[in-house]
């Protein structure tokens, strides 16, 4: 068995019920993508997220949602109606087969459900159930309304980013969410190492192995993501401070982004030693750009005032990027071993042949669109494949329903049942 | 301070005497990783249980930097390699022993430290274990049941192997730092710090557990090289496929919400000094509510706003005069009226919010007292969920936040190894650990 195998397949057999909103939906294509059954529980209406854009299509249509196909991928679709008495009975028998729930939402919600799930526990004790609400099941904030702004506020991203405060030090910008459902991208893989622990956990007693009640917050998974903010202020009392396109700090830092030729930007930071400092010079001499950093003028600048010697040496940096593309840049500055970067469209990582190679994303086909769209698939390789991947793109609403129910042992007449009382 | 308590040094357990079972009983982590992404996914090991085991060395090549990082625990010795705030938080629950990599004689104790582990994790530089003969294909000869955790800014295999990255290089490169800020002109904002060490530490801690499950079935071990760009590629949410399908560039929302008509959708400034409230606005109910909460003020009540679409079609206008409105308020006071009327809203919350004024974090433990040898008891940030059953402690099998320097080479050298107090001073005497 090759590694890629290996991982791709970790939780082959391994069976995932998902319910609730967009909030858990990434711990499930999580859990996909290394090869668990996910079965994705929607109400007859569809998930909330079949209604979010952007669409393939011209009109808004649940099955051509975009932001459903990214996080609903490798995942079987169930309609059920799981508040209904007989939503509750159907998920009650699927779960005696099931490894996993994941249930995302607002905890009031959730408690509803909380006692069905012991319930399904006793009867089948291996079950893992794991809750994703904006703030645990408990505490004084518990029934806040939250969504993935809000949670990035709360949990402290939002206040180290964003842009440069006026030189009077006060901000004219707001603080920035650094694009979408981050909040539950953080939640959701606190969840699945949640989920792998307790899958861990049940192994290793086979024969008396249990499963686990696992209540995750979104709002502490944020809180703990935000690096040194809360060491700042814990150990020194000092709050950092937001600016544009680098850490936050406790004190200003020189920029770090830098405009190129073609219009675009690098990240293009520095640590200030004498190697930095020697490779640029030798890209300056190489771009045919005139400096003063080998004179002895700048060397004594250097000593006399190192901050306006920096400003001269950021200055000289800013003409040699000006002069080439961002890509240019990128590639010149890695093969002189500086750590800059291109600033990339995500999308232009498609066809870059190191992703291609890697594997990073999947070509996928959705119904109802006369062509592939590549995906992100995977995070690492076996050294020269990617582990991850998708058996099969989003669901349709239902598609699976029939095939799922009969597999948990549901006759024909009852799902006929079932379909009459319209509960799937 | 902040400090919780003063406390005499801790007095850590030494490995190989778990108190009870944890999810990853029995798994020794061998973890040869550095700065935060590395040392991210072996906190998470160490916080299910398993016996981590830091390898450290004093050599300025060698030293994790982040040990002399600010912040600072106040006190103590200047050039102290044990006062990091950060070092602290990043490495609870791990055991600490030096070892010199550089000499041979350092890296056949090592490859006797790999014999007895189940798992490697390590970050260094592009070949550098390669060039010590220790790269996957030579440690499995040794335990082929190894599972060996490489991570790395752009990955092992492809192009970009030898290419050198950090966290905001991995940020640009990804796609992050372009999405994140105002429209254009504005420039990106980008993250405010390397989000991608803590989320590639996620992705480490989630492979290495998979990989242990599948061990507990095959036997086998694995090599798992993970990319730090890549982790950033996968949660760049749709904007790929959205680009693949009109051809544009991913444009920049800055707060807005580009997939529905939620409006207001923003942070808005309020009384205090760079004092902001989030407000998300998903519903006509939740508008109606908003503004009855603010006093059904005129320009609320413009017909303009009065549905998603409107809102939506007319954001700068409701953007700026809800600003106007907020300017005024109390962020803390005007984020629990509107919560009464469920309406999300939120402040935006600094550290110093968050550790002082939060009461949530607080009533759930958020921050988890820890005693470190040298600095007394710190809080540390926990895991961030409740578990039933299973112990989940961020302190792990010590019950104790970041090891000094070498802090258990005695106990390490003499539980795990088998070495005698004599040969464990020879190999002090001659700079080998």
């Amino acid at each position: 068995m090759n590694t890629e195998a290996a991982l791709s397949a970790a939780l082959d057999g391994t069976v995932v019920i998902e319910n609730g909103d967009e909030r858990g939906e990434f711990a499930g294509v999580l859990l996909a993508s290394f090869g668990a059954d996910v079965i994705k529980l929607e109400g007859r209406q569809g998930s909330p997220s079949r209604r979010l854009g952007p669409f393939s299509s011209s009109q808004p249509d649940p099955e051509q949602s975009l932001c459903f196909w990214r996080y609903n991928l490798g995942k079987k679709s169930v309609r059920l109606e799981v508040d209904q008495p007989a939503g509750r009975n159907v998920l009650e028998r699927l779960g005696q087969c099931a490894d996993v729930i994941i249930d995302a939402g607002e905890a009031a919600d959730i408690d509803r459900r909380l006692g069905l799930y012991q319930e399904m526990r006793e009867s089948n004790p291996r079950l893992i159930v794991c809750t994703i609400t904006p703030f645990g099941l408990d505490g004084p904030y518990r029934n806040f309304k939250m969504t993935d702004l809000t949670q990035l506020a709360m949990g402290g991203v939002m206040a180290s980013c964003g842009y440069d405060p006026r030189p009077d030090t006060m901000y004219d910008t707001p603080p920035i969410a650094p694009g979408m459902w981050h909040a539950y991208h953080i939640a959701c893989e606190h969840a699945v190492i949640a989920i792998t622990a307790a899958l861990n956990f049940r192994e290793l007693d086979e024969l008396t192995g249990e499963g686990d009640c696992i209540d995750v917050s979104i709002h502490e998974a944020v809180s703990t993501c935000t690096e040194v903010a809360l060491p700042s202020y814990i150990y020194n009392e000092k709050v950092v401070q937001r600016q544009t396109g680098r850490h936050a700090g406790v004190g200003r830092t020189p920029p770090w982004l830098r405009r190129t030729k073609d219009g675009r930007y690098v990240k293009a930071f520095l640590f200030w030693g004498d190697r930095d400092v020697r490779i640029i010079t030798e890209m300056l001499n190489e771009a045919g750009i005139e400096h003063d950093l080998e004179s002895d003028a700048y060397r004594e600048l250097a000593e006399r005032s190192p901050s306006e010697a920096h400003k001269r040496f950021s200055t000289l940096i800013d003409t040699l990027v000006l002069s080439m593309t961002a890509e240019e840049v990128f590639h010149r500055a890695q093969a002189k071993g500086l750590l800059w970067a291109s600033v990339r469209y995500p999308e232009e990582n498609i066809d870059d042949p190191h992703f291609q190679a890697r594997g990073t994303f999947q070509p996928i086909r959705q119904p109802g669109l006369d062509r592939d769209l590549s995906y992100p698939a995977s995070v690492a390789t076996d050294g020269k494949r990617r582990v991850t991947a998708f058996q099969r793109g989003a669901p349709r609403l239902g598609e699976h329903t029939q095939e799922v129910l009969k597999q948990a042992g549901f006759s024909d007449n009852e799902i006929s049942v079932l379909a009459g009382q319209g509960v799937i | 301070m902040a400090q919780t308590t003063q406390s005499e040094p801790a007095k850590p357990k030494s490995p190989n005497k778990s108190v009870s079972r944890r999810p990853l009983e029995g798994v020794r982590v061998i973890d040869l990783t550095k700065i935060v992404a590395g040392p991210n996914a072996t906190r998470m090991l160490a916080t299910m249980g398993a016996e981590v085991i830091r390898v450290e060395w004093h050599d300025q090549r060698a030293l994790d930097l982040l040990r002399g990082v600010l912040p600072k625990a106040p006190g103590g010795e200047a050039d102290s390699l044990n006062r990091s705030g950060l070092f602290n938080n990043i490495n609870p629950g791990k055991y600490g022993i030096t070892l010199n990599m550089s000499l041979p004689q350092g890296r056949d104790l090592f490859k006797r430290l790999i014999a007895k582990a189940a798992v490697l994790c390590e970050n260094y530089s592009p070949g550098q274990m390669e060039r010590w003969e220790l790269g996957y294909d030579s440690l499995r000869k040794i335990n082929p049941g190894l599972v060996y955790l490489q991570i790395s800014g752009m990955g092992k295999s492809g192009t970009y192997n030898d290419y050198l990255s950090v966290g905001p290089t991995a940020q640009a490169l990804s796609g992050l730092t372009h999405m994140s800020g105002l429209p254009a002109p504005m420039p990106p904002a980008g993250w405010g710090y390397s989000y991608l060490n803590h989320s590639t530490g996620y992705y480490g801690a989630m492979h290495v557990m998979l990989a242990l499950l599948n061990r507990r079935r095959t036997g086998r071990g694995c090599y798992i090289d993970l990319s730090q760009t890549e982790v950033g590629v996968m949660t760049s949410g749709t904007a790929t496929l959205e680009a693949q399908l009109t051809g544009q560039p991913t444009p920049r929302y800055g707060n807005r919400m580009p997939a529905a008509d939620w409006a207001p959708h923003g942070a808005y400034p309020c009384r205090g000094p760079d004092e902001w409230i989030t407000l998300a606005v998903q519903t006509d109910e939740q508008w109606q509510a908003c503004v009855a909460e603010i006093g059904s003020p005129d320009w609320a009540r413009d017909a303009r706003f009065r549905t998603a679409a409107g809102r939506k079609a007319h954001e700068d206008d409701l953007d700026r005069l809800m600003a106007e409105f907020t300017k005024s308020e109390d962020r803390y006071e005007l984020m629990h009226r509107l919560q009464k009327q469920g309406v999300p809203a939120g402040v935006v919350q600094t550290a110093a919010d968050r550790y002082l004024r939060d009461p949530q974090l607080k009533e759930r433990g958020a921050f988890v007292p820890l005693p470190h040898s040298e600095i007394g008891t710190w809080p540390i940030e926990g895991f961030p969920a409740k578990f039933h059953t299973m112990p989940v402690e961020v302190g792990g099998l010590p019950g104790r936040a970041a090891p000094c320097m070498g802090e258990d080479n005695d106990a390490v050298y003499r539980d795990v190894l088998g070495l005698t107090p004599e040969t464990i001073a020879q190999l002090r005497e001659d700079w080998i650990i």
